[in-house]
């Protein structure tokens, strides 16, 4: 990337305006770690930690950590296979704008019309909202990051690797699996783990086709619109900004250990695009683009 | 192109049969209620614009005003705030930098805006960080009221909850012109302000308006940030469409929820159709075999 030249005043101004926004952005983080310390009482005036230990006492809190921990899971094991299997439809279809808009089509829906339009589409079908509906609504929702995830690595992987396979005798198959997807590993975990956050994360679509068990964000919610916000659920947001900071950490150092993928969007010169001259030995007839 | 196996075809077809059956078929869905009739506590097959006619009648066609006004000037300062970001990273930033800023922006996006934004019921309160700073400072001599429970907080809200992912459209299509267009316009002799208004910003209009269309719809369906910050009585069209779910009127949550998916449909056909998505995500998208 050619970097362009700017004076040291400007530079230095361009720089603080940047930093500002992301003040703006990162200041509200705070708040919420400082309010769980919180004394109960204004006359104790001392940090503490009470809150942390006393959100374990409510077996509905417990509950809804487990829910959450649950959903998280199945959302981070599902998506990234359905985000693999779009993103390698977005290659391989001769509709790509057209298969890309619709995996991206739940980012442009606000979170209540998408909750109100399955939870209807529930109701007619006469499901109960469970587990299952809660899932499928995060799953939406992590789906298009996880396929612009894949995508990137994807994007980094040179096809002459497949060619090599297919002329070793390997089929489609074995070569996506002994070629491909060892090189687009970390694209495919980076995925889970964002899938992962972002179920961790979500509130409105989840509270929306939610059925009696809640998640820790729509307990969160609920509480705060029953009766309000307390050091215990501050306490619980803490919990929630860490976790979150730490599976970014995690995302980050699978990205550090492929390195390449990690710079797939800063590369300079992408490698060279062109037709595979060598078909797997499965195919019928030899392929030339048409 | 290659012949594929059938196996092949069927799973290549399973990403969209979930966002068909998931997705399109809930949102048609929605459409299709709006149009119910409400009996009781339950909703009745019918063709009817009761739903319509108590949305554009009523109280809450003041809503619809206000959200499209609050959301069009939210988005519009959104995009103010972006793009200077994103003409940096993409032009005047080391690649390790550009990096370490976009990651910074994914952070605050990733957290629960919800948990964000009952930070800033604190942060603008009347006895919060910056009331006290300004009464320290002696600019006022009792705290600012209209910081919070206003429409400045909703916009501060709707701001911090969308404007950081907007950067990435806008980033992506910037990065993704060509430099010898700009260096061609340098060598012809247009200073940088004509350059700029020439050929880089119109070459990034994909990304703006893939920016635009994420930033306003989210604001325009957003339901939590009104009810936490924008006080008792504060309606935008997502709240109230939860309180209409609430009193379970589930034709009139969908005949206003239908107005928010079909601007957005509509918005984003005239993306699509304007629009040459490759050059706009040819970073992620070139492989095409």
């Amino acid at each position: 990337m050619q970097t362009g030249q700017l004076d040291p005043a400007p530079r230095v101004l361009v720089w603080l305006y940047i930093t500002l926004v992301l003040v703006f952005l990162y200041v509200p983080m705070i708040p919420p770690i400082i309010f769980s310390f919180a004394p109960g009482e204004v006359a104790e005036g001392r940090a503490t930690l009470r809150w942390y230990a006393e959100m374990w006492n409510s077996p509905e809190l417990n509950a809804a950590i487990g829910t959450t921990f649950e959903l998280g899971i199945v959302v981070a094991i599902i998506t990234p296979v359905l985000a693999l299997l779009a993103a390698m439809a977005i290659r391989e279809l001769k509709i790509p704008r057209l298969m890309l808009m619709l995996m991206l089509l739940p980012l442009f829906i606000p979170g209540v019309s998408m909750g109100l339009a399955t939870a209807l589409f529930f109701r007619l079908l006469g499901l109960p909202s469970s587990l299952f509906t809660m899932a499928i609504v995060q799953i939406l929702w992590a789906l298009p990051f996880a396929t612009l995830v894949v995508l990137t690595a994807m994007s980094t992987f040179d096809p002459v690797y497949l060619e090599a396979a297919y002329v070793s005798g390997a089929n489609r198959f074995r070569s996506f699996l002994d070629v491909e997807l060892p090189l687009i590993r970390s694209g495919v975990s980076g995925a889970a783990t964002f899938s992962l956050i972002l179920s961790f994360n979500e509130t409105i679509r989840t509270s929306l086709v939610q059925g009696p068990e809640n998640t820790v964000q729509t307990y969160i919610w609920s509480t705060y619109k029953q009766i309000g916000l307390s050091p215990t659920l501050y306490a619980l947001m803490s919990l929630l900004i860490l976790l979150s900071m730490v599976l970014v950490v995690v995302y980050l150092l699978a990205g550090v250990r492929r390195g390449q993928s990690a710079n797939a969007l800063a590369a300079e010169s992408p490698p060279q695009r062109r037709p595979l001259a060598i078909s797997p030995p499965d195919s019928p007839i030899p392929t030339e683009k048409v | 192109m290659r012949i594929r196996s059938p196996v092949r075809l069927t799973l290549l077809a399973v990403p969209i049969a979930f966002m068909t059956v998931f997705l399109l078929a809930p949102l048609g869905l929605t459409i299709v209620v709006s149009f119910w009739q409400r009996v009781g506590l339950s909703v009745r097959p019918a063709f009817t614009l009761v739903s319509y006619l108590d949305f554009f009648e009523g109280v809450r066609l003041t809503v619809l005003e206000r959200s499209l006004l609050i959301s069009l000037e939210a988005t519009l300062i959104s995009l103010l705030l972006a793009y200077p970001i994103a003409y940096v990273l993409a032009y005047k930033a080391r690649p390790n930098a550009t990096r370490a800023v976009l990651l910074l922006l994914t952070v605050p996006f990733l957290i629960n805006y919800i948990i964000r934004t009952f930070a800033w019921t604190y942060l603008l309160g009347r006895a919060g960080p910056i009331n006290s700073l300004l009464l320290g400072l002696g600019i006022v001599s009792t705290p600012v009221d209209w910081l919070l429970f206003s429409d400045f907080a909703v916009f501060v809200g709707l701001i911090s909850s969308y404007m950081p992912f907007m950067v990435f459209p806008l980033w992506m299509s910037l990065s993704g012109i060509d430099r010898r267009l700009t260096e061609a316009s340098w060598m012809l002799g247009a200073p940088p302000l004509r350059t700029f208004l020439r050929i880089t910003l119109p070459l990034s209009l994909p990304g703006v308006f893939a920016a635009v269309i994420f930033g306003f719809v989210g604001c325009f369906g957003e339901s939590a940030v009104p009810v936490i910050l924008g006080g008792v009585g504060y309606q935008l069209m997502g709240n109230t469409i939860t309180s209409t779910l609430d009193v379970l009127n589930y034709p009139l949550a969908a005949a206003m929820s239908s107005v928010v998916v079909i601007t957005m449909l509509i918005l984003l056909g005239c993306w699509y159709a304007a629009f040459d998505m490759s050059t706009f995500l040819g970073k992620i998208l070139h492989w095409r075999v």
